[in-house]
């Protein structure tokens, strides 16, 4: 059984107590945490812009071991689990859609 | 968690807008100008310049990354041509007066829908809408800022049909 959307990594529903955001959460003294905070932000933001951009783009993923496919990008989610596309081309045939593990994606481009 | 994904926000800051050469696993090499650096999954976003005016935007995954070096430092001209990549559109350009009917506009709407509504900012430009979400000139669903998806989405919504009934 299939129960989307899926969690983090793991078992639990929360997110990692060892990453990094969580981390800065529970704070650092105040000045180095603003600091850290609005660069987090501004990273965050033009990373989201870039997904915003890629949409509905074809796009060449690099998987594990040199394998490379083409698709249609449609989504990422925001704990950077998958990846969500359309038109995957594969040896099989092409899938209207399908998730691709951010684990197994080394990298991906597309053109603007 | 690799060196590159264990990294401040203020470190990878540090990497934008100059040119760098990332070594990834299994032998891949990636090069190009860096946009930005996902803080949540340390994704290095590179662009390239193409001969016909495109650009070439490759996304090198945090957990991939084994090396990063930089190459130059992006001039002020080339830190622009950078900024506007994934600039949002030019939205039509407004007065400060049609800016402030809008705001005034929307505002009643809202309130008349009986969704608490808020000014806030220096001269009151921000609608807040329920202590959640802010709206910035010049007030359509794309200026809509929340950290909750939900509400976010049912105002964008809102807004959207109040504008479409405007035309």
């Amino acid at each position: 059984v299939l129960r989307l959307p899926r969690g983090p990594e793991g078992c639990s529903r929360g997110f990692s107590p060892t990453s990094p955001r969580f981390q800065a959460l529970l704070g650092g003294d105040a000045v180095t945490t603003a600091a850290a905070q609005g660069a987090r932000a501004a990273l965050r933001q033009r990373y989201l812009r870039g997904l915003a951009a890629a949409r509905g783009r074809p796009t060449r993923f690099c998987l594990r071991a040199g394998v490379r496919v083409d698709a249609v990008f449609g989504a990422a989610d925001v704990d950077a689990v998958a990846f969500q596309v359309d038109a995957l081309q594969t040896p099989l045939g092409v899938q209207a859609a399908a998730l691709l593990r951010c684990a197994d994606v080394l990298a991906y481009s597309f053109l603007l | 968690m690799n060196d590159w994904q264990r990294k401040s926000p203020v470190d990878w800051e540090t990497y934008v807008n100059k040119m760098v050469k990332v070594a990834a696993i299994e032998k891949h090499e990636y090069e190009g100008w860096v946009l930005t650096v996902d803080p949540v999954s340390a994704s290095i976003v590179l662009a390239t310049f193409l001969e016909n005016e495109k650009v070439s935007i490759s996304v090198v995954l945090g957990h991939a990354v084994q090396k990063v070096e930089i190459l130059k430092e992006g001039d002020d001209e080339m830190k622009q041509r950078l900024s506007y990549i994934f600039a949002p559109e030019e939205s039509k350009a407004y007065s400060p007066e049609e800016l402030e009917k809008r705001k005034n506009n929307l505002k009643t709407w809202l309130e008349t829908n009986h969704i608490p509504v808020t000014e806030q900012g220096e001269s009151g430009r921000t609608l807040c809408v329920a202590g959640v979400l802010t709206i910035d000139p010049p007030y359509g669903p794309e200026e809509c800022s929340s950290s909750n998806e939900i509400i976010l989405s049912r105002v964008q919504g809102l807004i959207q049909g109040y504008l479409e009934k405007q035309q």
